[in-house]
């Protein structure tokens, strides 16, 4: 397996976190998103016509998405069922809307990262405030999730929706948008970086 | 706007399960930036939120035992804010007067206060068993809070001489305790806490729509 990869996004972090989780053995394909926007140029907008990373391939197949490469990897190499439950129809709807989630939270609160680390031209004050929006609606969810005694997003064990969720609402803070408001949150970002075999991504202050 | 009160006396500082044993985090009253952190034995602390060293947020700091330490250049603080290892100079006896600035920390009510080390007013006592229920961020400045729990429906100003007040809510078991913690520019956090489990979730979903009542634009 082949990883297009660059080490400050919080999408590539998604699978390599998960990566981890499952013990899988991958290359990773170094692309220069900054300051060289290799993910613009026409060798790899032949790989995505997107323009954005990550891009997984495997034995000729070719996926773009992250939370679509957090499905693929889930039912290829978790025989436990564990990270993609599928027996508990509500259960699996759960984990799809909130892979949906997070990549709402890519477009506000990696957005306003990219701002203000990388200075890109954008609406920050939309970007922050989406941010919150959806912080409001995790925190509000996983306070209902410890009511009824449930540590993660979508029941009693995690699930790729929470390696979705994850890297940018614990990035959150590079883009101006204060964690702290979020109680729940700040528990589920600690369990989360005491699972077995976590790994850290440079800019997540938290430690195990 | 909130210059006519200040942060004198105890304040609350957030749910005793914001900080759980071995995590540090951030918490904001008026201005002071403040680190709260739990260490194995239990014992809540807050500090102010920079490191003696280089200041460094000391809520991105890293519990071990009773220790914290800092993420930034490793300087290691015990349980009472003295500096007690510094890594670039594993031999030396750090001097007594490198001390992070401790703040009074109490526990009561379900929840964390803090005062300032001046303060001499006696912690405060609240009766009862009060479990966590809500902790929510609202935009708010204290002044508009005053204004809108004045009048607003729920009345809230009454029950709420101090910082902290116990409240009746319709559809519960039994009764809220609901404080806030200013937070200047940033509006206030609202902590509330129950009196048992049964009361979880509708006390949850009680002050989400208090809070969406508490940030309608004033009439002008
Ligand atoms: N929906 C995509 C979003 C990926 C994404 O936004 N990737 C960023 C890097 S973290 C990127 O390549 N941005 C460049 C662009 O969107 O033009 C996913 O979840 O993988
Ligand atoms: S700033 Fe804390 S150890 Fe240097």
């Amino acid at each position: 397996m082949k990883l297009y990869d660059y080490v400050l996004s919080g999408n590539c972090y998604k699978i390599r976190l998960f990566m981890a989780f499952l013990d899988l053995d991958y290359e990773k394909v170094g692309v220069d998103f900054y300051p060289g926007r290799e993910h613009k140029s026409d060798s790899f907008l032949a790989i995505n016509p997107l323009g954005q990373l990550p891009v997984l391939e495997d034995n000729g197949v070719v996926i773009r998405d992250a939370q679509a490469i957090l499905v693929y990897l889930a039912n290829r190499h978790d025989p436990s069922g564990q990270w993609w439950p599928q027996a508990d129809h509500a259960q699996f709807a759960q984990v799809v809307q909130w892979l949906a989630f997070a990549d709402s939270i890519t477009g506000t609160s990696s957005a306003a990262r990219l701002h203000d680390m990388l200075g890109y031209d954008l609406d920050i004050v939309a970007a922050r405030a989406g941010a919150h929006r959806l912080f409001r609606i995790l925190d509000s969810h996983l306070s209902q999730q410890e009511f009824e005694g449930h540590h993660w997003i979508a029941g009693p064990s995690p699930t790729i929706a929470d390696i979705a969720c994850f890297p940018y609402t614990a990035l959150a803070g590079d883009g101006g948008i204060d964690t702290f408001y979020y109680p729940a949150i700040q528990r589920w970002i600690h369990r989360l970086t005491r699972l077995p075999r976590y790994h850290n991504m440079p800019g997540i202050n938290v430690f195990a | 706007m909130d210059s006519v009160v200040s942060f004198a006396g105890w304040m609350p500082a957030g749910l005793q399960n914001a900080a759980e044993t071995g995590t540090s985090v951030r918490a904001v009253i008026f201005e002071d930036d403040i680190a709260i952190w739990r260490g194995q034995d239990g014992l809540a602390r807050a500090w102010q939120n920079r490191c003696p060293h280089r200041g460094m947020r000391l809520s991105y700091g890293i519990v071990r035992e009773n220790r914290l330490t800092c993420l930034y250049h490793g300087w290691t603080y015990d349980g009472t804010g003295g500096c007690a290892h510094i890594p670039a100079h594993p031999d030396l006896v750090p001097p007594k007067s490198i001390r992070a600035k401790a703040y009074g920390c109490v526990e009561t009510g379900g929840m964390i206060w803090v005062a300032r080390s001046e303060s001499s007013e006696p912690p405060p006592q609240i009766s009862g068993t009060w479990m966590p229920c809500r902790t929510m961020q609202v935009n708010r400045s204290l002044t508009g809070l005053a204004e809108v729990l004045g009048t607003g429906k729920a009345n809230l100003a009454l029950a709420m001489g101090a910082w902290a007040g116990q409240l009746r809510v319709a559809g519960l078991q039994g009764a809220v305790l609901l404080a806030v913690q200013p937070m200047g520019a940033r509006g206030a956090m609202l902590h509330a806490c129950v009196t048992g489990p049964e009361d979880l979730t509708r006390a949850s979903d009680w002050i989400e729509s208090l809070r969406g009542h508490l940030e309608r634009p004033i009439a002008a």
